[in-house]
C-alpha cells in the first residue's frame, strides 16, 4: 500500500512537471520536435549553409512579427505592415537618389514607418476606430500611395554601398540575421522589463483596469503601433537593400499574414494580454523550417499556402484546449 | 442507505500544483434545504463548488446525488444531474442580449430548428420578474450595471430548473431590497423541494436565509451543524479561530487640513450639486441604495468620466481630472468595486498586479526591478496578511478575497493623500473585514483622507467620522458618524424624507426603463 501509494505521488508530480513544462515551453518544444523531424528527412537540412538560409530568410518577416506580436498583446491587429513595408521602401530609395547618403535615406525609412504607426495608433486611440478597421484603412491607402509614386513599378538604389546593409556578414553571420537577433533581445527587454510592456498586457487584458489603474491607455496605444511601424521600417530597410529595389506592387505582400501565423504560432492570444516574444521567436523559426523543408522536398509552390494554413489552424486547435 | 442527502460529497481531496488546498472535507446537503457554506478567505470553499460544478476534478473522493454514486467530469455533466451554477465571478456575456446570455447552450428552437425568439424573451421576463426587475430582455447585458448582471446570472440558474443550485457569493453586488427579493424568492425554491448551496461572508444573510451550516478552515471540515441551535458568534469562531468584536472602532478627532474640497460637482444625467470636504485624518462615508449615482460620483472625481460642472480643490489648489493619472498625479487613489471588471488584470500575475500604479518606485534606468517588486509585495503579504503560496501565478488563481487585499495593496503601495474605497469589503470574510478598516483606520491616523462608499449602513457606520446619505444623484442628508442611526440612514437614502420622491431625473440607465 504505501509503496504504491508514493509511486501514484510520484507519477501526478511528473505529470504535474510535464503540464507545466509544455504550458510554458509548448512552442519550444513543438520547435524542436520539427527540427528533429526535419533533419530526419532531409540530410542537406542540417547543413550550416542551408541553417544560414532560413535565419536568413525568415529575418524580415521575424521582425515584423515583433511588432505585430506587441500590438496583438495590447489586443489589436496590424494589417498594414506589408503596405507600409512598400512605401517604407519605396520612399527611402527615393530620398536615398536624392541625397546620395545612405543616412539619409535609413533616417527616412524610419520616419516615414513610425509615421504610419503613428497614424494607425491615433486612429485606434483616440479614433475609437477598431484596428482591423483602421489598419485594413492604412494598407489600403500606403499600398495606393507607394503605386502611385513609383508609378506602379519598381526603384531601384543608384548608391553603391546600399545593399551592403543587408549583404554583408559578421563573423560568418548575414547582417540581416544579426539585426533581426538585435531587434529581439531589444523587444524582449521592452516588453518584459519596462514599464511599457507591463502597461500593454495590462491593456490587453483588462482595459477599464489598466486605465483606472492610472495608465495613459491611449498613449500607450499610439507607443505600440508607432514601435511597430518603426520596426516594419527596419524590415523595409533591408528587404530594400537585399536587392537594391522595391517592387511598389509586389513588396511586402500577404507579410501580414506570415507575421500574424508566426505570432499565433508562437502562442501569443488573439484577444490581447497573454504571450511572449521568445514564443514569436520560435514561431517565425518554425515557419522558417517548415518553408525550407517544402522547398527542399520540392513541394509545389502553390502547395505551400495549404501547408501553411494547416499549422496555424493545428496551433489554435492546441492553445484553446489549454 | 439514507435517502436524506441529495449531495454528499465524502472525503473530497484536491491540490493545485502539489500544494493541498482540500484535505478529506465531507459536505452532506439535505433535500430541500439551504445550506451555508462557510470560511475565510481562500478556505477552499470556491475550489470545493468547483469540484460538484465540474470545473475541477477531485484528486480524491467521491460524491454522491441522491443515493448514488456519480462522475462529474465536466460542467454540463453537473449540469445534467440537475446542478446550477451561480459563480462567484461574474460570467455573462456583455456582446449579448439577456435573453441570449440565458438561454446560452441550451437554446429554444422549433421543429426547423429556428429559434424562438419570442418565447425565450417571454420566459426571461417572467423569471426576471419574479426576482423584481423589469429589464427589456433584448437589452446587451454590456449596458446594464453589475448589479443587474449578477441578478441575470442567477436567473439563469433558476431557470434550468435544477434540483441544487450553487450560489458562491450572489449578493456581493446586489442592493438590499435587491437582496431581500433574491431571498424570498430563495424561500419558495426551497419549499419546492430545491436545495441551495449558499456561500456568503455575510453573516447575517446567512442566519437569515439558511438552515444548516458547513464551515471549512484551511481547506478542513472543521463542522456542520443547524443554524438554529448555533450563535453566529460560535460560527465566526470556527471560521477565523477566535472571535470578532462587533463593536464601533475608536477613533480620536483629530482633523488636520481639508485636503479635498469638492464644489458644485455634476454630471449630466448622473448626479448634481455635489458639495463635501475631506480633512487629513477624516473618514468619509457616502452612502445610499442602487441608483444614488455616489459610484458615478466617485467616478466623475477621478477622472473616468467628464464633469459637467463645478470643481475639485486638492490641497486649496484647483485641480483639472479629466484621466484617473490626473487623478493619481494630484494625489487620489482608488480602490473601485466590481474587483473582476474594474480592478484586477487577470493575466497579470500577482505582484505585476500590486505594482502596476507604482512602477516609478520599481525603475532603474528605465528598467524594473524584480527583485524590489517582490520585496516590496512580501511587505504587504505579512501586513495585510494576504494568503496564497506563489506570488507568480496569475491573479485570478487567487480565492476572492485575496484578490481584494491585492488591490488594496496596490493603492497603498501608491500612497495617495486621499484614498477611496467602493465597496472595499467586497468578498471579505469577517476577520479581514475587521482588518480591512483597521487598515483604514490606521490609514487615517497617519493623516491620509479617506472616502468610503458603501451600501451597507451598519458597516460604514462603525468607522466613518461623517456620513453622507445619497438618494437619485443628490447628497439628501450629512450626518455626524456617531449620531447616525440605520433608521435615520435608511430614511434619507429612500428619500422618504422628501416631498414627491418619485419621478427624479438623475436614476441609471436600468432602472429608467421600469
Ligand atoms: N486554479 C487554481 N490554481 C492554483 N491555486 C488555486 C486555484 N484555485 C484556487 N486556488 C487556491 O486554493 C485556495 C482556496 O481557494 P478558494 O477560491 O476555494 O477559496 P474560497 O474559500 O472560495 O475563498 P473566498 O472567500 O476568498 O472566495 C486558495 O489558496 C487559492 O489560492
Ligand atoms: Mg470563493
Amino acid at each position: 500500500m504505501q509503496p504504491q501509494q508514493k509511486n501514484r505521488q510520484e507519477r501526478s508530480i511528473l505529470k504535474d512537471k510535464l503540464s507545466w513544462l509544455w504550458s510554458e515551453y509548448s512552442v519550444i518544444i513543438a520547435f524542436l520536435i520539427i527540427f528533429i523531424a526535419a533533419s530526419f528527412m532531409s540530410p542537406r537540412f542540417l547543413d550550416i549553409n542551408n541553417q544560414m538560409n532560413i535565419l536568413m530568410q525568415v529575418s524580415i518577416i521575424g521582425i515584423i512579427a515583433l511588432g505585430m506580436t506587441v500590438v496583438m498583446l495590447s489586443g489589436g491587429i496590424d494589417l498594414s505592415v506589408g503596405s507600409v513595408l512598400a512605401l517604407v521602401g519605396v520612399i527611402a530609395v527615393i530620398a536615398l537618389n536624392a541625397t546620395g547618403s545612405i543616412i539619409a535615406a535609413v533616417l527616412t525609412a524610419f520616419i516615414v514607418g513610425s509615421f504610419a504607426g503613428l497614424l494607425n495608433g491615433l486612429m485606434v486611440a483616440k479614433g475609437r476606430i477598431a484596428s482591423f478597421i483602421a489598419t485594413l484603412g492604412m494598407m489600403a491607402a500606403a499600398r495606393s500611395i507607394a503605386l502611385y509614386i513609383a508609378n506602379g513599378g519598381s526603384i531601384s538604389g543608384e548608391v553603391s554601398g546600399f545593399s551592403a546593409i543587408a549583404n554583408s556578414e559578421f563573423l560568418m553571420i548575414d547582417y540581416p540575421i544579426i539585426i533581426f537577433i538585435i531587434m529581439t533581445v531589444f523587444v524582449y527587454l521592452l516588453m518584459h522589463k519596462t514599464r511599457f510592456g507591463r502597461y500593454v498586457y495590462a491593456i490587453g487584458s483588462n482595459e477599464k483596469a489598466a486605465m483606472l489603474s492610472g495608465i495613459r491607455v491611449d498613449r500607450v496605444k499610439i507607443g505600440v503601433y508607432s514601435l511597430t511601424g518603426l520596426l516594419v521600417s527596419v524590415a523595409a530597410t533591408i528587404e530594400t537593400s537585399r536587392l537594391n529595389s522595391i517592387s511598389s506592387s509586389s513588396s511586402g505582400v500577404s507579410y501580414e499574414l506570415d507575421a500574424i501565423a508566426a505570432v499565433i504560432i508562437g502562442g501569443t492570444r488573439m484577444t490581447g494580454g497573454r504571450g511572449k516574444i521568445i514564443g514569436t521567436f520560435f514561431g517565425v523559426l518554425i515557419l522558417g523550417i517548415l518553408n525550407n523543408m517544402m522547398n527542399l522536398m520540392n513541394v509545389s509552390p502553390h502547395l505551400q499556402g495549404f501547408v501553411k494554413g494547416l499549422i496555424i489552424i493545428v496551433a489554435v486547435v492546441f492553445q484553446k484546449r489549454e | 442507505m439514507s435517502n436524506d442527502w441529495i449531495v454528499e460529497m465524502k472525503d473530497i481531496e484536491k491540490s493545485f500544483n502539489r500544494i493541498p488546498v482540500l484535505k478529506k472535507v465531507t459536505l452532506q446537503v439535505k433535500k430541500g434545504e439551504i445550506h451555508a457554506l462557510l470560511g475565510e478567505n481562500g478556505a477552499g470553499k470556491s475550489t470545493l463548488m468547483n469540484i460538484l460544478g465540474g470545473v475541477h476534478l477531485a484528486d480524491k473522493g467521491f460524491i454522491m446525488v441522491d443515493g448514488e454514486k456519480v462522475a462529474i467530469t465536466t460542467p454540463k455533466e453537473s449540469q445534467q444531474l440537475g446542478i446550477s451554477f451561480i459563480h462567484q465571478e461574474l460570467n455573462v456575456v456583455g456582446d449579448l442580449r439577456i435573453y441570449e446570455n440565458m438561454f446560452l447552450g441550451s437554446e429554444l428552437r422549433n421543429k426547423l430548428g429556428i429559434l424562438k425568439v419570442e418565447e425565450m424573451c417571454r420566459q426571461t421576463k417572467d423569471i426576471l420578474a419574479k426576482l423584481g426587475v423589469r429589464l427589456d430582455p433584448k437589452e446587451y447585458v454590456r449596458n446594464l450595471d453589475t448589479s443587474y448582471k449578477q441578478l441575470i446570472e442567477i436567473a439563469r440558474a433558476l431557470l434550468h430548473r435544477s434540483r441544487i443550485i450553487i450560489m458562491d457569493e450572489p449578493t456581493t453586488a446586489l442592493a438590499e431590497h435587491e437582496v431581500e427579493r433574491l431571498f424570498s424568492f430563495m424561500t419558495k425554491l426551497r419549499e419546492t423541494g430545491v436545495s441551495i448551496i449558499y456561500i456568503s461572508h455575510k453573516l447575517k444573510e446567512i442566519k437569515a436565509i439558511c438552515d444548516r451550516y458547513t464551515v471549512l478552515r484551511d481547506g478542513e471540515w472543521v463542522a456542520t451543524g443547524s443554524l438554529k441551535e448555533t450563535e453566529l458568534d460560535q460560527i465566526t469562531n470556527m471560521m477565523v479561530g477566535r472571535s470578532v468584536s462587533e463593536e464601533r472602532f475608536v477613533q480620536e478627532h483629530s482633523f488636520g487640513d481639508t485636503i479635498l474640497e469638492v464644489k458644485d460637482l455634476g454630471c449630466e444625467g448622473e448626479f448634481r450639486d455635489i458639495n463635501f470636504v475631506v480633512r487629513r485624518g477624516e473618514i468619509v462615508g457616502f452612502t445610499g441604495l442602487a441608483g444614488d449615482g455616489r459610484t458615478e460620483l466617485i467616478e466623475t472625481l477621478f477622472g473616468y468620466r467628464r464633469k459637467s460642472t463645478g470643481e475639485i480643490k486638492v490641497n486649496g489648489k484647483q485641480v483639472k481630472i479629466n484621466h484617473p493619472k490626473h487623478a493619481l498625479k494630484a494625489g487620489l487613489g482608488l480602490v473601485p468595486k466590481d474587483r473582476k471588471e474594474n480592478a484586477i488584470i487577470k493575466d497579470l500575475n500577482v505582484i505585476h498586479n500590486l505594482t502596476l500604479s507604482s512602477m516609478s518606485h520599481f525603475e532603474q534606468a528605465g528598467f524594473i526591478q524584480e527583485k524590489r517588486e517582490k520585496s516590496r509585495f512580501s511587505y504587504y503579504r505579512d501586513k495585510l496578511n494576504i494568503k496564497l503560496h506563489d506570488p507568480t501565478v496569475t491573479i485570478d488563481k487567487l480565492s476572492g478575497g485575496n484578490q481584494q487585499k491585492v488591490v488594496i495593496a496596490k493603492w497603498l503601495e501608491v500612497g495617495p493623500d486621499v484614498l477611496i474605497f467602493d465597496n472595499p469589503t467586497q468578498g471579505i470574510d469577517v476577520g479581514a473585514k475587521r482588518e480591512v478598516y483597521q487598515h483604514i483606520i490606521d490609514l487615517a491616523a497617519e493623516g491620509k483622507a479617506i472616502i468610503i462608499l458603501s451600501s451597507e449602513a451598519p458597516e460604514i457606520m462603525k468607522v466613518c467620522h461623517y456620513i453622507h446619505v445619497m438618494y437619485q444623484g443628490e447628497i439628501t442628508a450629512s450626518i455626524n458618524g456617531d449620531k447616525a442611526t440605520e433608521d435615520l440612514i435608511m430614511r434619507y437614502a429612500t428619500g422618504s424624507k422628501r416631498e414627491g420622491g418619485k419621478g427624479g431625473k438623475y436614476r441609471n440607465a436600468a432602472t429608467a426603463k421600469e
